[in-house]
């Protein structure tokens, strides 16, 4: 094995098995280890809801052999957590106790569910947070016992929830803090042809509250009660509130934490050798020009894909991502949502046109010169045009009636 | 090259292939060719989504509604549908009436005197045609009466105080009822043809509905128009009965100076048969035996129901007639020649001679033809082709060996006169009693075109068999006839094979009975496609001897190969009379649940009839069989 | 082996007839035939879009199959993969319709199926000889060729069309 490079990798999820077949697009022999502290083979995460709902199994949500995941040449360890790693050495090690060297190392460890600790009785039986397999195994293991759900946190991944133990029967109702739901991707104006479809879809929302304490009893969680003093009885809870990068385990004075991993252009960390990418990554949003950390699949696997071509030797600069970008469908509602969609008091060239049925917003910069932000809601055709005009900051005056009205094709790139 | 699987695809008549793999080696291009070339068609077209009525467009209509659901006028595809449905109809229309009035000009000069190279052949009929349209007879001569008549039919294209009166007199009262109450009587002829240019226009007609039923009304004028130009063709040049020819492309001869008469008018046709004989001597003169004519498409049905000339081919094989080598001549009128037959007669030394006004090609040698100039022009053609033959003659040509026996020519007053064979006093009654007793299960109307979609001929030969097999008398007219008569079901030595038992055993009776020694010819040709009507006035006459409306009847029609909008004329005059009408290719109407509904089941309550749009010619069999059974029971049969 | 065939576009034939729309339609439909397709239900979506720029510059679009594919990276359920022939094929047994690869594809020639919830987009009709949309192209705007056979086709041409006016 002399004179391969030595491949390993923390963490089976999306950053990391983008990054394993990156390598092994260029490096065809050199061996790729990928650990991870699940003991469920590589799966695609954003499915898990699925198994809630009992429309799909585990092993439908296997990424190996799907997509463009060959797998082929990947060493994928499970149940192999990482201690610490010692960048000088360069090796790993392992909770088990093993230690493991290597030539090129990526941090790939994402991240976890935020618990907020004001909220009491989290630790109940039939408490939940949606992140692995084994979570929702869980879940749907206590849903089959509960009439009741209750979900803390109105984003997207407990709105999928929500409707996973919708379609198995269970009443749910939905607290956000926030005044309106899916306050990350939208204003709360923009929400409403989402909210109403939400309603008719039959979830219960509270807007505006927050659990102050989760009630339980001999048979775990037994109620949650709010902070405005009312008390909802239900027999399990799941908490969304979002994600933190999974960084703790760094500890090496190369290495800058900020919040996440801080890596340069080229998804390398401060440690010689040593890459960064995914959920626990900090990037910067092109859009802004801030630093930040994403929780999304989708970049996760751009910047593992830009990680793996790097360890492997094909220099390759990761332009970051937006802060938002996200594309989904709840109560029958698609929307996607990208760049800056948040604007009200700021002073941006916003274009809001509502009809029956459909939603759109696009934000522009104050000069009116470039496409910042697209929020579209129910008609969202042809949405990856958008992205690429803000992305490449294309000077949009030729296009911009096409834009506004939602006609952009790709005809307008080529002809004129 | 086209191999034997390519072959059969194309035509199912022998002679023809002949040609094909003959055009192929000689890389002349032919239908086929053109219509490979063509392929795919543009589904827009295909399924009447397409509207060019305005200089906003053309609008298509996006079927399964990704692209636009309406034209830019707001057209919805219903109403871009009906409108387009009805246009063909008018087109298909304005052919058939045009074509009666040229004759009805042509008797008005006969009857003035203008027209030496005619007479009046048919008193008998003359009289009653003027009878029918309340014109008095008696005490007035031929030529009076004559000149009523055509005038009558003059005034039967414009709008005027009494309704179109081919239509209203040609109808039993039961029917001309339904048509009145349902608003389906024709003012005018070309008033409805113009009247449905008009709703059709940018921004008039948006019901699809009300479309529709002017569509039906202008069907109505359509069966006018055809019936007048049988009437008026029987005056001028008789009342076809039974003669025995043969078809198919060896009836063309190598050593004969041999002229394709194709189109559709008897006026020039029947004259040049006329003057055969007169011409005989120059032909012999230039070394040929005699002069040869044969017939191609509704020409050569006229002048095979009147004269026994031979058919040589039809519709979608009429440029392999040319492609033989052996044509001296091709003189065509009018409708259906395709532009093409120039170019095939340019590569094989063939003149074109166009005739008509209307109907120039580019490539041809035009020669007016008019009633009063009429024997010179005729004259003119056979230098021509005599001339012609002189520089063939020697030089090889590829005439296929291959003729089919031919009983043709029966009009309604052919077949009730071999009817009065056997019950002098009440000759429907045989057949009635045929009808009731089951022998006759019932009778289908094969009418309609050769389409290049399908293998030539093959929808009429499957459907055919399969009905005549289960005792339903077939009658045919147009290509759909010459179809039938290449493929031997006009052979009467084929009638006994044909047929299921019922039918051979009435068949055979009244062939027996005329004195033929055998069975009539399995299938009869009643003639062109304006002689549908022929087969309108037999369902009349069984329906009033019966007591009933024509849509109780157990009488169905088939445009198994349809091409021409003359097709969707007739199927529309079809069905306002009441008759289930099978159509064989797609009619431009699918863009249009709510049009296709209508055409092929809601109008069912209206007029009786309906359309049976079934490519498949064994489940249009069966559907047609199922349509007499159901008329059938509703007789109490 | 032949090298792998793609579908390219001559704009400049181009006449805006949509006919590879509807032929792509019939092809991707259940019946196969344009009649039949015509009253299915969901109706068969295309996959080529003939956009326009101007009235007179129809602008026929459809997937490039991506050498980097945005979309086949970009699925949350591993539903895009690659075929032998270089195709990117979406599997819609496995698309959860959440409508990341619309989101991504530069080109906007992913496709909604809204009735039964997947992404469809151009599989270059996978088990014909020549894809619908190029049979259906009165023009031959639409053109499978593998791309070393088109770009020496578009070189002759470039090259005959800069003879033909000097030599006569």
């Amino acid at each position: 094995m002399a004179g391969q490079t030595r491949y390993v990798i923390i963490g089976a999820s999306a950053a990391g098995m983008a990054a394993a077949e990156a390598i092994r697009a260029i490096d065809k022999s050199g061996p790729v280890t990928v650990y991870s502290d699940e003991s469920d083979p590589p799966y695609f995460r954003p499915l898990i809801p699925f198994l809630i709902s009992g429309k799909k199994s585990a092993a439908d949500m296997a990424m190996v052999g799907h997509g463009p995941y060959r797998g082929t040449g990947i060493d994928v360890r499970l149940k192999s957590k990482v201690a610490g790693i010692d960048a000088r050495m360069r090796t790993v090690s392992l909770k088990s106790g093993e230690e493991v060297a290597f030539d090129r190392l990526l941090l790939a460890t994402g991240s976890s569910p935020y618990v907020p600790p004001e909220i009491d009785g989290t630790g109940q039986e039939g408490v939940f947070t949606l992140r692995t397999l084994s979570d929702a195994r869980s879940a749907a293991g206590r849903a089959e016992k509960s009439r009741r759900a209750i979900m803390l946190g109105g984003g997207i991944l407990n709105l999928k929830a929500s409707f996973a133990l919708l379609e198995r029967g269970l009443k749910v109702t939905l607290i956000v803090q926030s005044p309106q739901v899916l306050s990350q991707l939208m204003e709360p104006d923009d929400a409403s042809l989402i909210r109403d479809a939400l309603n008719k879809a039959g979830l219960e929302i509270e807007t505006g509250v927050s659990a102050r304490r989760i009630l339980s009893g001999s048979n775990g969680v037994n109620g949650v009660l709010l902070d405005d003093g009312r008390e909802i009885a239900c027999e399990m809870v799941c908490i969304g509130k979002g994600v933190r990068p999974n960084a703790a385990f760094v500890d090496s004075e190369n290495i800058r934490v900020d919040r996440g991993i801080v890596v340069d252009q080229f998804t390398a960390s401060g440690a010689e050798s040593i890459y960064a990418a995914g959920d626990v990554a900090v990037t910067v949003d092109p859009v802004t020009g801030g630093r930040i950390v994403t929780a999304l699949w989708t970049n996760a696997v751009e910047m593992g894909r830009c990680a793996g071509f790097n360890m492997a030797g094909k220099p390759t600069a990761y332009g970051g991502t937006f802060g938002i970008l996200n594309a989904t469908q709840v109560a029958g509602v698609s929307f996607v949502s990208m760049g800056i969609v948040h604007t009200s008091g700021l002073d941006y060239e916003t274009h809001v046109h509502e009809s029956r049925g459909a939603y759109r917003k696009l934000v522009f910069s104050p000069d009116g010169e470039r496409l910042l932000g697209v929020l579209l809601l129910g008609d969202i055709s042809r949405a990856g045009l958008y992205r690429f005009v803000i992305r490449e900051k294309m000077p949009v005056a030729k296009i911009k009636s096409q834009i506004i009205n939602h006609a952009l094709h790709y005809g307008h790139f080529i002809r004129t | 090259m086209p191999d034997g699987k390519d072959l059969n695809v194309k035509s199912t008549d022998p002679a023809v292939r002949e040609m094909i793999v003959k055009a192929a080696k000689m890389e002349v291009k032919t239908v086929w060719d053109r219509y490979e070339a063509m392929l795919p068609q543009c589904g827009f077209g295909d399924t009447g989504l397409c509207c060019r009525h305005c200089l906003q467009g053309p609008c298509r209509i996006d079927p399964f509604g990704d692209g636009p659901t309406e034209g830019i006028c707001g057209a919805t595809a219903d109403t871009m549908v009906a409108r387009g449905l009805d246009r063909a109809i008018a087109a298909g229309t304005a052919a058939h009436s045009g074509h009666a009035r040229h004759l009805a000009h042509a008797l008005l000069k006969v009857a003035k005197g203008q027209a030496a190279s005619y007479s009046i052949k048919e008193v008998e009929k003359l009289r009653a045609v003027a009878a029918r349209l309340n014109i008095q007879v008696d005490g007035r001569s031929d030529n009076d009466v004559a000149g009523d008549v055509a005038r009558a039919a003059l005034a039967d294209f414009h709008e005027k105080d009494t309704p179109v009166l081919w239509a209203a007199t040609v109808v039993n009262p039961e029917r001309a009822k339904v048509l009145s109450d349902l608003g389906l009587v024709p003012r005018g002829i070309d008033h409805e043809i113009s009247e449905i240019m008009h709703r059709t226009l940018y921004g008039v007609d948006a019901d699809p509905v009300n479309l529709l039923l002017a569509g039906l009304r202008c069907g109505v004028a359509d069966l006018a128009g055809c019936y007048m130009a049988t009437d008026l063709a029987d005056i001028l040049f008789g009342i076809p009965h039974p003669a025995v020819t043969e078809a198919n492309l060896g009836t063309i001869k190598a050593d004969a100076v041999n002229i394709a008469l194709h189109g559709h008018n008897p006026l020039l046709s029947d004259l040049l048969v006329t003057r055969a004989e007169s011409r005989k001597d120059a032909a012999v003169a230039a070394g040929a035996y005699g002069i040869n004519l044969v017939g191609i498409c509704c020409t050569g049905n006229e002048v095979m129901m009147r004269h026994g000339i031979p058919a040589c081919t039809h519709s979608v094989s009429q440029e392999m007639a040319i492609l033989t080598g052996a044509l001296d001549a091709m003189v065509v009128d009018y409708q259906c020649i395709m532009p093409s037959v120039a170019t095939v007669a340019e590569c094989m030394g063939t003149t074109l001679i166009t005739t008509m006004e209307i109907g120039k090609i580019p490539g041809a040698k035009h020669i007016p033809f008019t009633e009063e100039t009429a024997a010179e022009r005729a004259d003119e053609i056979y230098d021509i082709a005599i001339a012609n033959f002189k520089r063939r003659k020697g030089k090889s040509v590829d005439i296929p060996q291959i003729k089919t026996p031919v009983v043709a020519g029966f009009s309604v007053e052919a077949i009730v006169s071999a009817l009065a064979k056997l019950d002098a006093n009440d000759p429907l009654k045989p057949v009635v009693d045929s009808i009731k007793s089951g022998n006759i299960r019932g009778v289908c109307l094969f009418a309609g075109c050769n389409n290049v979609k399908v293998t030539q001929d093959s929808n009429f030969i499957a459907i055919a068999r399969k009905l005549l097999k289960e005792n339903v008398l077939v009658l045919a007219t147009g290509c759909g006839a010459g179809a039938l008569m290449r493929h031997g079901f006009m052979d009467p030595a084929n009638t006994d094979k044909l047929c299921g038992d019922g039918l051979r055993a009435v068949l055979r009776a009244i062939g027996e009975a005329n004195g033929l020694g055998g069975p009539l010819p399995a299938v009869l040709h009643m003639g062109s496609c304006v002689d549908n009507s022929r087969a309108v006035a037999l369902a009349v006459a069984v329906a009033q001897y019966l007591g009933v409306d024509t849509d109780k009847l157990p009488v169905v029609a088939s445009a198994a190969e349809a091409v021409s909008e003359k097709a969707v004329s007739i199927g529309a005059y079809a069905v306002a009379a009441g008759l289930p009408t099978h159509v064989g290719v797609m009619l431009p109407v699918l863009g249009s649940e709510l049009v296709t509904q209508v055409l092929t089941d809601k109008v069912k309550g209206l007029t009786g009839g309906y359309f049976i749009v079934d490519l498949d010619p064994e489940s249009a069999a069966e559907k047609l069989l199922a349509a007499i059974d159901e008329r059938r029971a509703g007789l109490g049969l | 082996m032949t090298e792998p065939r793609e579908i390219f576009v001559r704009l400049d034939r181009c006449m805006g007839c949509h006919s590879c729309e509807l032929a792509c339609a019939v092809a991707h439909s259940r019946s196969k035939s344009l009649y039949g397709a015509i009253s299915e239900q969901p109706r068969p979506g295309h996959r080529v879009y003939v956009e326009a720029v101007r009235p007179d510059t129809p602008v026929p679009v459809l997937c490039r199959h991506c050498e980097d594919a945005p979309c086949m990276h970009a699925c949350i359920a591993g539903a895009i993969g690659r075929n032998e022939e270089g195709a990117v094929i979406t599997q819609a047994d496995k698309c959860i319709g959440c409508w990341t690869c619309v989101m991504v594809c530069p080109y906007g020639v992913v496709g909604r199926q809204l009735e039964e919830h997947k992404a469809y987009r151009c599989d270059r009709c996978q088990g014909r000889e020549t894809p619908a949309c190029v049979q259906a192209c009165p023009t031959k705007a639409l053109v499978y060729r593998s791309v070393r056979d088109f770009s020496r086709d578009t070189r002759k041409t470039a090259s005959k069309t800069m003879i033909v006016p000097q030599g006569g």
